[in-house]
C-alpha cells in the first residue's frame, strides 16, 4: 500500500469519495467511512463473545483487516457488508480459539431482553431472569453456523440476503441454518416458557 | 382445491414451524400446515412458542452497544507500526 496519509473529511463528503480516498491511503478518509459502523460492528462481536474486551480486540482487528484490504474492495457489496462480513469472521476466528482453549462460550448479557410487563412484580421478575437465562444458554449450545445465522437474522434484524451474503453462503443455506436455530432453541428453552413471555 | 391428510402431516409440521412463521412457505404448504395445526395442539402451540422467541430475540435488536472511545487512536497506533516495521525490514 502506497505511504498512509490523515487528513481531516467534512462531514458531509459521500461515501464513494471517502472510499477513493481511503483507497489512496488517507486513513482519515477510512475512519470517517468506519466510524458510522463501529459501535454495531462492536454490538455484533459482542453478542458472539459476550466479553467487552474480546469484542474490543475483534472490532480492532476488524478495522485494521479492513484498512488493509481497502483497495480490494470494489465496492460490489455495501461498506456496511463488507465490514460487517469482516467482523463475523473475527468473532467466528476469536471463537474457534476460545474453544480450542476449552473456555465457555457465553452469550453477551444484554442480548436477550424479555420485556416486562405494565405491572411487573417479584415473581413475574424472577421469571424473566429465569427465561433470559435460558434463552442465554441455549444459544451458547448451538453451532457456529446455526448460532451466526440466529444472531445476524433474529437478533441484529439483517434481512436473509444481508445475511446470507455476510456469512458467505446461498440463501437456501442460510435459512437451513437458521430454521435449524430456531427449532433447536424452542426445544432447549421449551414451548411453555416462551408462549408465557408472551403473556 | 382439497389437501388430504397424510400420515406424516405432524413429523412435517414440526420441521416446518420455523418456515411458517416467516412466511417463507408456498400456498399448498403453508395450508397443510395450517389444517394439521388446526388438530394439534402440540403444532399450534410450536407456532405460537415460536412467534414468541422471535418476538424476544428481535426486541433485542436495537440495543448497540458503545465501542471505547479510543479505538481509532488503537488502529492509528497498529498501522504506524506496521509501517514503521515494513520501513525497517525494507532497509539495507
Amino acid at each position: 500500500m502506497s505511504r498512509t496519509i490523515w487528513s481531516p473529511v467534512s462531514a458531509n463528503m459521500p461515501e464513494r469519495e471517502l472510499i477513493g480516498r481511503a483507497q489512496a491511503g488517507d486513513l482519515g478518509a477510512f475512519e470517517a467511512l468506519a466510524e458510522v459502523h463501529a459501535h454495531r460492528l462492536y454490538t455484533v462481536a459482542l453478542r458472539f463473545l459476550g466479553d467487552g474486551g474480546e469484542a474490543e480486540d475483534v472490532l480492532q482487528e476488524t478495522l485494521l483487516r479492513a484498512w488493509r484490504g481497502i483497495r480490494r474492495f470494489e465496492g460490489r457489496a455495501m461498506v456496511f457488508t463488507w465490514l460487517y462480513r469482516i467482523a463475523v469472521n473475527e468473532s467466528n476466528r476469536a471463537l474457534d480459539r476460545r474453544q480450542r482453549r476449552r473456555t465457555d462460550v457465553p452469550v453477551y448479557e444484554q442480548a436477550i431482553e424479555v420485556p416486562a410487563p405494565p405491572r411487573d412484580g417479584p415473581a413475574s421478575q424472577a421469571e424473566r431472569q429465569e427465561l433470559r437465562e435460558a434463552l442465554r444458554v441455549a444459544i451458547s449450545q448451538l453451532s457456529m453456523p446455526c448460532r451466526t445465522a440466529l444472531v445476524l437474522r433474529d437478533i441484529e434484524g439483517l434481512s436473509t440476503r444481508e445475511a446470507a451474503e455476510i456469512t458467505g453462503v446461498g440463501e437456501a443455506a442460510f435459512k437451513s441454518r437458521l430454521h435449524q436455530a430456531r427449532l433447536r432453541v424452542r426445544a432447549l428453552v421449551g414451548d411453555a416458557a416462551l408462549v408465557a413471555s408472551a403473556g | 382445491m382439497r389437501l388430504r391428510k397424510r400420515r406424516d402431516d405432524h413429523a412435517w409440521s414440526q420441521e416446518h414451524l420455523s418456515h411458517y412463521v416467516d412466511g417463507d412457505m408456498n400456498w399448498r404448504s403453508r395450508r397443510r400446515l395450517e389444517l394439521h395445526a388446526e388438530e394439534c395442539p402440540d403444532c399450534s402451540l410450536g407456532i405460537r412458542a415460536l412467534r414468541a422467541l422471535l418476538r424476544l430475540l428481535n426486541g433485542s435488536s436495537g440495543r448497540a452497544a458503545a465501542a471505547s472511545a479510543g479505538i481509532f487512536d488503537r488502529v492509528r497506533a497498529d498501522v504506524a507500526r506496521a509501517e514503521t516495521d515494513a520501513g525497517e525490514s525494507d532497509e539495507p
